[in-house]
C-alpha cells in the first residue's frame, strides 16, 4: 500500500507540474456541458421566410399579414420575381419561400380550393422538414379558421391526440444532453490521461527504471492509474453538478446505484487506456488511438446524439460493444426514469470491464517479459 | 526556395518512414467517411411503437395500419397492456405507446372527437421530439382524412368550404436525405483535423527531441523552416480532401454540385487558419502532449460552434455571437454550400472575407512568435 501511494504521489507531482494539461482535464468538461446546454436546441425559432405575391389581390394580403403574424416567422420582405428565391437561398437569407401564384383570390373567391407554393431550401435535411411542418400548420390553422368564419361553425376534430412526454415532460434539451456527456466526458477524459502518462514514461524510458526497483509491476500500476481515476470522478461530478443546479436536470433515482454503475465503467474506461498504452509507443500514438477508440463511439454511435436504430446494423453491432452505450442507459434511466436496477447493461458492463482488464494486463505482461 | 523543397522532402521521408502516421494520413478521411457518413443520419427510424387498441374496430386498426405503413416506427417486441404502459416506458422495453381509448369508432361516427393517447420516453432524445411530431402528424393526417371524407358525402358542405393547398417543394434535396448535408461537413473536419494535428505536432517533436534547435544553426531562415513545415501539412490535407471526396462519390453516390475551382480556392484560405493555429500551439507548447490538447481543445469547440450538428439559427443569441469568431463555421458553411447548392463566387464572398481575415490574423500572430523564440 505504501508504495502504491509513493508512486501516486509522484504521478500527482508530474500532473501537477504540467498545469496546462490539468485545465485542460478539469476545464473542458465544463465548458462542453455549458456549451451544448445551451447550444443545443430542437426548437425551431426565428425562420425567416420570403414572399413572393404574383396575385396581389385582398386574399393574398391576407394570407400574407396572417402569416407572417406568426410567432416564429421572420418577414425578410416582399420578392418580385421567382429567380430571386434561389439566390436568397444561396446567401442563406431565407429558408423559404411562399408563392402565391396568379389567380388565387379568384380561385377562393370562386369558393374553389386554391393552391400556394412553399419552396423549401432541402440542403439541410432535417431542418426543412420542421420548416415543412410549421409552415403547413400555419396554413392548417388557417383554413380551420376560414372554415369557422363560413360555416359559423366550429367542426370537431374527428381525432384529437394528446402527447405525454415522460421522463422530460417540458423537453428540456439539457436533460438529454448532461447524461450523455458524462458517459463521453469519463471514458475520454480517463483513457486519454492514462494512456498518455503510461506511454510518456515508456518514450522517456523511465517505465523500465521504475519496473526493475523492488515495487511489484502491479503496485506500479495501480499507483500510476489512480490518480487520473480521480480527476475522471471529479470531472463526472463536475459535469453533473452542472447539470442540475444550472440546467436542472433532474435525479430521480439512486445515487448509491448510480455512484456504483459509474465506478464499474470508470474501471472500463481506465483499462481502455492501459490497452491503448500497451499498443503504443509514443504518446502521439496513444492520443490519437485514445481519441479516436473512445471520444468517437462514445459520442457517434452510442446513441448519444445520434438515433442508433436508423443506423446500418453492422454499426449497431459496433455500438453495443461500445461501453458508453450501456452507461448511456443506465445513467439516463437513473437520472430521467428513477431506475436503480439493470442486469443486462451492468452485467455486459461487468464483463467488458473484466475482459478489457485482463487483455491490457496480459498484452503488458507479454511486453515487459 | 531550394531550401524549402529540401525540407519538404526531409518531411515526407520521415511520413514514409514512420508506418503509423502514414497509415493515419491514409485511413483515418477514409474511416471518418464510412463511419461518420453512415451514422450521422438524423432521420429517424424504426422506432419501438406499441399500440394498446381497447377498441378492436376497423377504424382503429386502420390507424394501427397507418403507424406502421412508414419505416418510422416498427410494432415494439414486448407487448404492452394497459396496466403497464408506464414501466415499459421506464425499462425502455417500448419508445413510444399509442393508446386507443374504447368507443373511439363510435366517437368519430357521432362526430365528436375521439381522444388518442400518445406517450413517448421522453429520457431518449433522438426518439422524443422527432418520433413524437411524427406520430402527431399521422393522426393528424389520419383526422383530415376522415373529415374529407366525411365532406365528400355531403356535397352542401363541399360548396361552401374551400381551402389552401399548400403544395412544398424542396429545393437542392428533393428527397430530403440528411447525407448530402453530413457528408460535406465530414470532408471539413478531415481536412480540419489532419492540417492542424500534423502542423502542430511536427514542429513539437523537433523541439521534443532537440533536433529544431539543430535546425536553427543551420544557415536555414526561420521562414524556409516554417513553410517547410507547413507545405507538407497543407499538401496533406489537399490529399486527404482529394481522396475523401472520390471515396464520397464513389460509395455515397454523391455529386459536387459547385464549382471546384472554389472548393479549392476556399480550402486553401481556409488552411492558412488551421496550420497557423497548429503552428501557434507548437509555438505555446514544450511537449507533443501539451500541443495535442490545445489543438484539440479549439477542435472540440470549433466543430461544437460550427453548425456541424446542429443548425446555428437554433442557437441563443449569445452563442450565435461568439460563433464570429469560429473559422470553422465558415467554412462549414462554405463547403455546404458548394457541395449541395451550387454557390457562386458572389454568394460566399462574406463568409470567405472571415475566413481569410482570420486566417491572416493567426498565421501573422503564429510567424510572429515562432520567429520571436527562435531568437
Amino acid at each position: 500500500m505504501r508504495q502504491i501511494l509513493a508512486i501516486a504521489h509522484k504521478e500527482v507531482l508530474h500532473i501537477v507540474r504540467d498545469l496546462r494539461s490539468l485545465i485542460v482535464a478539469i476545464v473542458m468538461p465544463i465548458f462542453m456541458v455549458l456549451l451544448y446546454g445551451y447550444a443545443i436546441d430542437m426548437e425551431m425559432r426565428d425562420l425567416p421566410v420570403a414572399i413572393l405575391d404574383q396575385d396581389n389581390s385582398p386574399e393574398s394580403r391576407e394570407l400574407i399579414s396572417r402569416t407572417i403574424s406568426s410567432d416564429f416567422i421572420v418577414d425578410v420582405g416582399r420578392l418580385e420575381e421567382r429567380d430571386q428565391i434561389e439566390t436568397g437561398f444561396r446567401r442563406k437569407k431565407w429558408k423559404a419561400a411562399l408563392i402565391i401564384p396568379t389567380g388565387y383570390g379568384e380561385t377562393l373567391s370562386r369558393n374553389e380550393n386554391a393552391e400556394v407554393q412553399l419552396l423549401i431550401d432541402g440542403a439541410d435535411a432535417s431542418t426543412a422538414q420542421s420548416v415543412n411542418t410549421y409552415l403547413n400548420a400555419i396554413i392548417n390553422t388557417l383554413n380551420q379558421e376560414m372554415m369557422f368564419e363560413t360555416t359559423g361553425k366550429r367542426m370537431a376534430a374527428p381525432i384529437q391526440p394528446t402527447i405525454r412526454y415522460y421522463f422530460n415532460p417540458e423537453m428540456n434539451s439539457a436533460t438529454f444532453v448532461v447524461p450523455g456527456l458524462t458517459a463521453v466526458i469519463m471514458i475520454m477524459i480517463c483513457a486519454l490521461l492514462t494512456s498518455i502518462a503510461v506511454t510518456r514514461e515508456k518514450e522517456t524510458g523511465t517505465l523500465e527504471q521504475i519496473l526493475t526497483s523492488p515495487i511489484h509491476p502491479y503496485q506500479v500500476m495501480i499507483g500510476k492509474v489512480l490518480p487520473y481515476m480521480v480527476i475522471s470522478f471529479v470531472d463526472a461530478a463536475l459535469v453533473l453538478v452542472i447539470g442540475f443546479v444550472v440546467f436542472h436536470v433532474p435525479m430521480m433515482g439512486n445515487w448509491i446505484a448510480l455512484i456504483l454503475y459509474s465506478i464499474i465503467y470508470l474501471f472500463i474506461s481506465l483499462a481502455f487506456g492501459l490497452l491503448v498504452s500497451a499498443i503504443a509507443n509514443t504518446q502521439q500514438v496513444a492520443m490519437l488511438l485514445a481519441l479516436l477508440a473512445t471520444m468517437l463511439p462514445s459520442l457517434i454511435i452510442s446513441g448519444f446524439i445520434f438515433p442508433l436504430t436508423s443506423m446500418p446494423k453492422i454499426l449497431q453491432w459496433f455500438a453495443y460493444i461500445t461501453p458508453a452505450t450501456y452507461y448511456l442507459r443506465i445513467i439516463r434511466g437513473i437520472l430521467l426514469a428513477g431506475r436503480s436496477w439493470f442486469p443486462l447493461e451492468g452485467g455486459f458492463m461487468v464483463v467488458m470491464a473484466i475482459g478489457l482488464m485482463v487483455l491490457a494486463v496480459g498484452r503488458f505482461k507479454s511486453r515487459l517479459e | 526556395m531550394r531550401v524549402v523543397f529540401y525540407l519538404i522532402q526531409k518531411e515526407f521521408r520521415q511520413i514514409f518512414r514512420d508506418h503509423f502516421q502514414l497509415r493515419i494520413i491514409l485511413f483515418v478521411p477514409l474511416m471518418m467517411l464510412l463511419v461518420l457518413g453512415n451514422a450521422l443520419i438524423l432521420d429517424l427510424k424504426n422506432v419501438d411503437l406499441a399500440i394498446v387498441d381497447l377498441d378492436h374496430t376497423a377504424a382503429s386498426r386502420e390507424l394501427i395500419r397507418s403507424f406502421y405503413a412508414s419505416d418510422i416506427f416498427r410494432p415494439a417486441k414486448h407487448e404492452v397492456v394497459p396496466s403497464n404502459v408506464e414501466t415499459s416506458l421506464q425499462k425502455g422495453l417500448v419508445d413510444m405507446v399509442v393508446w386507443i381509448p374504447e368507443g373511439y369508432a363510435r366517437n368519430i361516427l357521432r362526430g365528436e372527437s375521439a381522444s388518442v393517447g400518445i406517450f413517448v420516453d421522453g429520457s431518449n432524445a433522438n426518439t422524443a421530439g422527432q418520433g413524437g411530431a411524427y406520430a402527431l402528424a399521422i393522426i393528424q393526417e389520419q383526422s383530415t382524412g376522415i373529415l374529407q371524407e366525411k365532406m365528400d358525402k355531403n356535397p352542401r358542405l363541399a360548396k361552401l368550404f374551400h381551402t389552401i393547398k399548400p403544395i412544398s417543394r424542396f429545393i437542392y434535396n428533393p428527397e430530403l436525405k440528411s447525407r448530402y448535408y453530413m457528408i460535406p461537413g465530414i470532408v471539413v473536419m478531415i481536412i480540419t483535423v489532419i492540417s492542424g494535428l500534423i502542423s502542430g505536432m511536427g514542429i513539437v517533436r523537433e523541439k521534443e527531441m532537440g533536433t529544431l534547435e539543430q535546425l536553427m544553426v543551420t544557415p536555414i531562415t526561420s521562414t524556409q523552416l516554417i513553410l517547410g513545415k507547413l507545405l507538407p501539412s497543407g499538401i496533406l490535407a489537399f490529399f486527404d480532401m482529394g481522396l475523401a471526396i472520390i471515396f464520397a462519390t464513389l460509395v455515397f453516390k454523391l455529386t459536387i454540385v459547385g464549382s471546384l475551382w472554389l472548393l479549392f480556392l476556399s480550402t486553401l484560405l481556409y488552411l492558412m487558419v488551421t496550420l497557423g493555429v497548429g503552428l501557434l500551439a507548437s509555438t505555446l507548447s514544450q511537449t507533443q502532449q501539451q500541443a495535442m490538447l490545445t489543438v484539440w481543445f479549439f477542435l472540440v469547440f470549433g466543430i461544437l460552434t460550427s453548425g456541424f450538428f446542429y443548425p446555428l439559427e437554433n442557437m441563443p443569441p449569445f452563442v450565435q455571437t461568439l460563433t464570429v469568431i469560429n473559422p470553422l463555421r465558415y467554412f462549414m458553411s462554405i463547403m455546404r454550400g458548394i457541395f449541395v447548392k451550387g454557390v457562386l463566387f458572389s454568394d460566399i464572398l462574406p463568409d470567405l472575407g472571415m475566413m481569410t481575415l482570420q486566417g491572416i490574423i493567426v498565421l501573422g500572430l503564429a510567424i510572429n512568435r515562432y520567429t520571436k523564440t527562435a531568437k
